[in-house]
């Protein structure tokens, strides 16, 4: 097999951001990946930091943070990169780093992230005259009683009314939101009579779950050009229609790019070449095949998702180039028994440290690999859900490995 | 490779993230399947009793879109088959189900008779016609695959190879032995252009994929243990064992050891080769023959789902623009929808047909020369679903050696 430019391994957010930016500036690019990668399971909203200001706040982290590796100055050229590459698949997104985007959460909070799909901006809900919350017959995890008397808590003074529609879901197993977006792609038209029925106007809102199709925009188009209100998607349980719309926006540039995809392909160790990783080794289920590349990036998603795993306690692993792994010694330190309060998970802050290249370094800062990146969820030393930084890191990250 | 990757023990792994669900073709075309994190991985292992049936684990096409999808090692798919071999214990097989899964008997019988295979491509086709495939539950829109007029078993002892002490062993498969015995003829060509000495071993049976499918697993299970005996005594002589067909390679490589778990099927499995995987390897040794006339061919590549799962790149793509002037665009367009003897039965013929509407639609744009696509039944619903009739890519490579 021919020796690519770049291999990606792992194909969550940080991994498919890698390989469109690596092959948007032309190069030859692998992605092998091991399960289909976190996006169908996510909101498709990206936070940078939780701060006012996030632009400013990464500048003011400790030393070791990744943001501080990754610079500042990418944070804005990557969420550029990443709004267009969702448009260039009909997937318009809203927002900028420094942006404080309101969207609906299934239960009826408003989270406030950074980078926001078009059809989950919430931005307009105060203005709004009434709201119309509409449930869909059959479908679990959506409560819009529940949805109203939580939003009510933001906006005590405006008019709610909950529907139920019914887009003939019923007879078949207990339908999640990813079922109603793929019954509903191509077949919009049941959606629109339902809540062209609820003669909402065009100074009110109507928010539903994210069903409106798992292509893109175009089944949203289609139903919001006959419906005067503003329609809202929230978020939802997994399977996650918007991530799912993001995921194949990328596989979309991906495809179109030539950029070759390896389903199902386990990398179980790199070949050293003194300071350089000249290829991987995929393992199937009776033999090993080789991937050589020039450059590789490391995207296998942290402690989360198997990129680091932990059998004996104070002992984790990176377990494809075993790098050495940060992780908060002392068992005091690993967990927070208070989970939702104002400090950070120690396990979380479980990864690997680099240098200002995104290269693996050991204890003494000593660069392991000088073609090898780690991006995303491996990179150490932050809880990334406490800060609300995963998603920005994933992307940074993805950027600067890419474009080194 | 250990026990844990026999299906049963996989099963705990499950974190019910529904990364399957997301990825599930039959899912996506209609609402009455559960899908597959709840039939295999979780009613799988929780259900105790005869009566305690999952009446939706009929739609599983076995297509592994889920296996692929798991980031856990899940085999959920074989823990679909499983389940569904389970049900059979206690409930009979219909008609259709017995003929779908027992292609290979049926075409021995033929074989048998003089111009068999004239006489029941005849009969197929008034069969069709008259409406009889659909009173049997088979989908009547399909045309059931014709039969060569010869095997390619018999053509093949007529095929004047040059002697090598280099061999390999061609597992044919029988889609390609009694309908399309002109890819085996490309493989020999092939082969033999390379320096290898085909031969064929009469004693191996169907790989079993279409009775796992139709829960017929004891006789699946039978055919295993033959086949493996068979790849371990080549195994013995270090001569491989090489297939064209990517459903009949993933069987023999992944899927006996997943369903049965026994020590020697991962053993034979270690001597089994895809075509172009084996091509590959001669490549990157240096022992490739390129020796190639160009053909000038733009190639619409339809990825096998079945050869996706063996997590080998795509090999075909590395030969083939070997060939001067061929160039080779993948489809991108998801499961086709037949997945064996799936979309055969008039119940899935509609689900099959929706799952691969996307494919049909890419194809129909028609800015290639010709569609390629290693497995049989994916060239069959190809060429069902647009009338453009692809071909295996070995065909291609055949016809670039002079």
């Amino acid at each position: 097999m021919k020796i690519s430019d770049v291999i990606v391994i792992g194909g969550g957010l940080a991994g498919l951001m890698a390989a469109a930016v690596a092959a948007s500036r032309k190069k030859n690019v692998v992605v092998l990946t091991y399960g289909s990668g976190s996006l169908p399971l996510a909101s498709g909203a990206i936070d940078f930091f939780n701060a006012d200001n996030p632009e400013d706040a990464v500048k003011n982290l400790p030393n070791h943070h990744p943001y501080k590796k990754i610079g500042a100055n990418v944070l804005n050229t990557a969420a550029k990169f990443f709004i267009d590459i969702a448009a260039q698949a009909n997937l318009p997104y809203v927002g900028r780093v420094n942006a404080q985007i309101p969207i609906v959460t299934a239960v009826g909070t408003l989270k406030y992230s950074a980078l926001v799909p078009e059809s989950m901006d919430a931005s307009h809900l105060a203005g709004k005259k009434k709201i119309f919350v509409a449930g869909i017959d059959g479908l679990k995890d959506f409560y819009p009683k529940m949805l109203v008397d939580n939003l009510k808590k933001y906006f005590p003074d405006k008019e709610f009314q909950t529907a139920k529609i019914d887009l003939h879901l019923l007879g078949g197993r207990d339908i999640t939101c990813m079922d109603a977006a793929q019954l509903l792609t191509d077949n919009e038209q049941i959606l629109a009579n339902e809540l062209k029925a609820l003669n909402a106007g065009v100074d009110d809102a109507i928010i539903i779950p994210p069903i409106l199709g798992v292509m893109g925009n175009f089944s949203r188009s289609v139903v919001q050009t006959q419906i005067r209100a503003e329609i809202i998607e929230t978020t939802c349980l997994p399977p996650s229609p918007p991530g799912i719309r993001l995921q194949r926006a990328f596989m979309k540039y991906l495809q179109s790019s030539g950029v070759k995809f390896f389903e199902n392909s386990k990398v179980v160790r790199g070949i050293v070449d003194g300071k350089k990783i000249s290829g991987v080794v995929v393992e199937n289920a009776v033999r090993e095949k080789i991937f050589r590349a020039k450059k590789i990036i490391l995207a296998t998603g942290g402690f989360y998702s198997g990129g680091i795993f932990m059998r004996e306690f104070d002992n984790p692993k990176e377990p494809i180039f075993d790098l050495p792994v940060f992780f908060p010694e002392g068992a005091e330190n690993w967990s927070n028994v208070n989970l939702f309060d104002d400090k950070p998970q120690g396990f979380s802050t479980t990864g690997i440290f680099t240098d200002d290249n995104l290269n693996p370094i050991d204890a003494d800062g000593k660069i392991l690999f000088d073609n090898l990146h780690v991006v995303g969820a491996n990179l150490g030393s932050c809880d990334k859900i406490f800060e609300r930084s995963a998603g920005g890191i994933a992307i940074t990250s993805a950027y600067k490995a890419a474009t080194i | 490779m250990s026990d844990t990757t026999k299906a049963i023990f996989t099963g705990d792994r499950c974190l019910s993230c529904t990364s399957c669900m997301a990825n599930c073709p039959v899912m996506a075309a209609i609402k009455d399947y559960r899908g597959p994190k709840l039939v295999g991985p979780a009613h799988g292992r929780m259900h105790f009793s005869q009566e305690d049936v999952e009446e939706s684990l009929n739609y599983c096409s076995n297509c592994k879109s889920c296996d692929r999808a798991c980031p856990s090692g899940v085999a959920v798919s074989t823990l679909n088959m499983l389940q569904r071999a389970e049900y059979y214990k206690n409930h009979p097989h219909l008609r259709h189900e017995d003929m779908l899964a027992h292609g290979e008997r049926m075409a021995k019988l033929i074989r048998k008779i003089p111009f068999g295979a004239t006489f029941s491509n005849i009969g197929m086709g008034l069969g069709k016609t008259l409406g009889v495939f659909s009173a049997l539950g088979l989908a009547g829109e399909r045309n059931m695959p014709a039969y060569a007029s010869t095997s390619f078993k018999d053509k093949f002892n007529r095929i004047k190879q040059p002697q090598s002490g280099k061999k390999v062993v061609m597992f044919t498969g029988c889609y390609i032995n009694d309908n399309e015995p002109q890819v085996g003829e490309a493989f020999v060509k092939v082969m033999n252009a390379n320096g290898y000495e085909v031969l064929i071993d009469t004693a191996f049976n169907c790989c079993g994929s279409p009775l796992v499918v139709t829960g017929f697993l004891d006789e699946a299970r039978e055919h295993a243990d033959n086949n493996v005996a068979r790849i371990l005594y080549w195994k013995s002589k270090s001569i491989p064992v090489v297939t064209p067909c990517t459903s009949c390679s993933l069987m023999l490589k992944e899927e006996y050891h997943e369903l049965f778990g026994e020590h020697e099927m991962h053993e034979a499995a270690t001597n089994v080769y895809d075509a172009f995987e084996f091509l590959e390897i001669l490549q990157e040794r240096g022992e490739f023959n390129d020796n190639l006339k160009p053909l000038n061919q733009k190639l619409l590549y339809h990825v096998p789902c079945h050869l996706k799962s063996q997590a080998i790149g795509l090999p075909v793509i590395e030969i083939l623009e070997e060939v001067g002037g061929v160039k080779v665009q993948t489809a991108d367009a998801g499961c086709c929808g037949i997945s064996g003897n799936y979309g055969f039965r008039k119940d899935k013929y509609e689900i099959s047909m929706k799952i691969g509407e996307n494919l049909f639609n890419r194809v129909k744009q028609r800015d290639f020369d010709k569609v390629i696509s290693d497995c049989g039944t994916c060239r069959m619903q190809i060429h069902h679903g647009t009338d453009i009739k692809p071909c295996h890519p070995i065909e291609i490579l055949a016809a670039a050696y002079k």
